[in-house]
């Protein structure tokens, strides 16, 4: 590994990342093939549509364990907003949409990241809970209680497939070097100064800063 | 072709259940033993073996004791909330306009289920998929009458033309005055079995007084559907944008400290 760089991630954080957008992937295409009759190849692939609502259900109960953890892990970081400059870096869209002369400085997650998680946080347990109704009650529970978990799923999947689809653009190429993070773990420290440099300076401070190639000590 | 109908004229009818039993000899259904419950009522409901029942029905008010026989099955709704939701096209609109099911589609996801605004649609477990009648597709193709329709003795059930039975159901409840009405023409774009009544709505059981598509399945099918594509779409193409017009946010320094993660 080539020397200098920081480590931003470590193993279990970026296995509980991948074990959610895995099986959120999962869901959402196998959840496409059952809701658009123009995706039933993707039924016909793995053997008919039933199989296809199979694989969504079972990779439901997967989702609801990464989401669990990733809930637990990722809360007090990414779950609350600091305020005000959380609300500053808002305003000015972090810089991503227009010239901004100095956007705020950003810990570990910026607003954005915050917003993201929540989204996720947020309607994943209720597709988890909605998901289970649908699932296991679909006749037990009132018909017209079971008809809104049906909006509710879908509502879901409409913010959580286009969220991710900016999460995916940031993390690559819309934001060179990010993507690292989540592959080996180890980022440069030019992109932590650009994107997270009140993060940067927290390690440093704190003495928690992981260099390759350098002896753990405090900078 | 023309589309038909089948009607009912609840004062025709003597609660003979010859329909009932029709039904389930052309769909070859077993019964299920059920057990006295002090009421004509047998079986008690729709089931997954039971596509067709008449209901009946005690009311006692200030006209007197009165008794209802009440032909129940599958609407066969034009505008239907099940062919709507089922996702996998189980749930069909037959040549005749009617509503078909084809059990070997059927991926038991139960969302016809409470989709249906009649309540009509029954699961089996044992079998894991959906049963409703399909107004006999197998016999109607063959310009048959349904079963129901054949063994009805007294031409309480007819089948036929739509223009010309919806006609007749008007001049019939016209005739009967005292309060008759058609029901099932005015809503879901028009039921495929429309009633004579001469209760008021709302006073037989388990029959909607003014049944439609659900909002939530509208909310759900035609506007959260299409705009989970258009909002993935819209971010894609924004991606897009925003990458070629404003450009990445690549890390300031020079590229000597810049490397790539990994060995």
């Amino acid at each position: 590994m080539k020397k200098g760089l920081i480590q931003a991630t470590d193993w279990y954080e970026r296995t509980v990342h991948w074990l959610l957008a895995i099986s959120c992937i999962v869901l959402c295409i196998t959840g496409l093939g059952m809701m658009f009759h123009s995706f039933h190849f993707l039924g016909t692939i793995v053997g008919g549509l039933k199989m296809l609502k199979h694989i969504h259900n079972f990779t439901g109960l997967l989702f609801a364990v990464a989401l669990f953890l990733a809930i637990k892990m990722w809360w007090h970081e990414a779950g609350v907003f600091s305020m005000p400059e959380d609300l500053e870096w808002m305003m000015c869209a972090g810089g991503y949409l227009w010239e901004v002369e100095k956007v705020p400085e950003v810990g570990k997650y910026n607003p954005g990241q915050k917003m993201f998680f929540l989204a996720v946080a947020g309607f994943g347990v209720i597709m988890v809970l909605t998901g289970v109704i649908m699932w296991f009650f679909p006749i037990e529970f009132p018909a017209w209680l079971v008809r809104w978990m049906y909006v509710l799923h879908a509502l879901g999947f409409v913010v959580i497939f286009a969220f991710f689809f900016v999460h995916l653009y940031l993390g690559t190429i819309g934001s060179p070097g990010s993507l690292d993070a989540m592959t080996t773990g180890w980022v440069t420290r030019a992109w932590l100064k650009k994107q997270h440099p009140k993060w940067l300076k927290e390690m440093e401070e704190e003495g928690t800063l992981v260099v390759s190639g350098e002896e753990k000590k405090a900078h | 072709m023309s589309e038909n109908i089948k009607l009912f004229d609840i004062s025709k009818c003597t609660g003979c259940r010859g329909c009932q039993l029709a039904c389930k000899q052309w769909n070859q259904l077993r019964a299920k033993q059920t057990r006295m419950r002090g009421t004509y009522q047998n079986p008690p409901d729709l089931q997954p073996n039971t596509y067709l029942i008449m209901r009946f029905q005690e009311v006692e008010d200030s006209k007197g004791l009165r008794w209802y026989y009440r032909h129940q099955a599958c609407m066969h709704c034009s505008d239907a909330a099940c062919v709507k939701v089922c996702p996998s096209g189980a749930l069909y609109y037959s040549a005749f306009n009617t509503v078909g099911l084809s059990h070997e589609k059927c991926i038991a996801c139960k969302e016809c289920v409470s989709a249906c605004p009649f309540d009509i649609p029954r699961f089996d477990e044992r079998t894991d998929k959906i049963y409703k009648c399909d107004m006999c597709e197998s016999r109607i193709a063959n310009n048959l009458e349904p079963a129901c329709v054949k063994a009805c003795p007294t031409g309480a059930l007819k089948w036929g033309d739509k223009d010309r039975l919806v006609k007749a159901a008007y001049k019939r409840a016209k005739e009967l005055g005292d309060g008759a009405y058609v029901y099932g023409d005015k809503f879901v774009d028009g039921t495929h079995l429309v009633y004579v009544l001469q209760e008021k709505p709302g006073m037989y059981a388990a029959l909607p007084k003014s049944p439609s598509v659900p909002l939530s399945i509208v909310l759900w099918k035609d506007v959260l559907k299409p705009l989970s594509i258009l909002a993935a779409g819209g971010v894609l193409a924004g991606s897009f944008f925003h990458y070629i017009i404003h450009g990445p946010k690549t890390p300031d320094e020079d590229t000597s400290t810049k490397t790539e993660g990994g060995e």
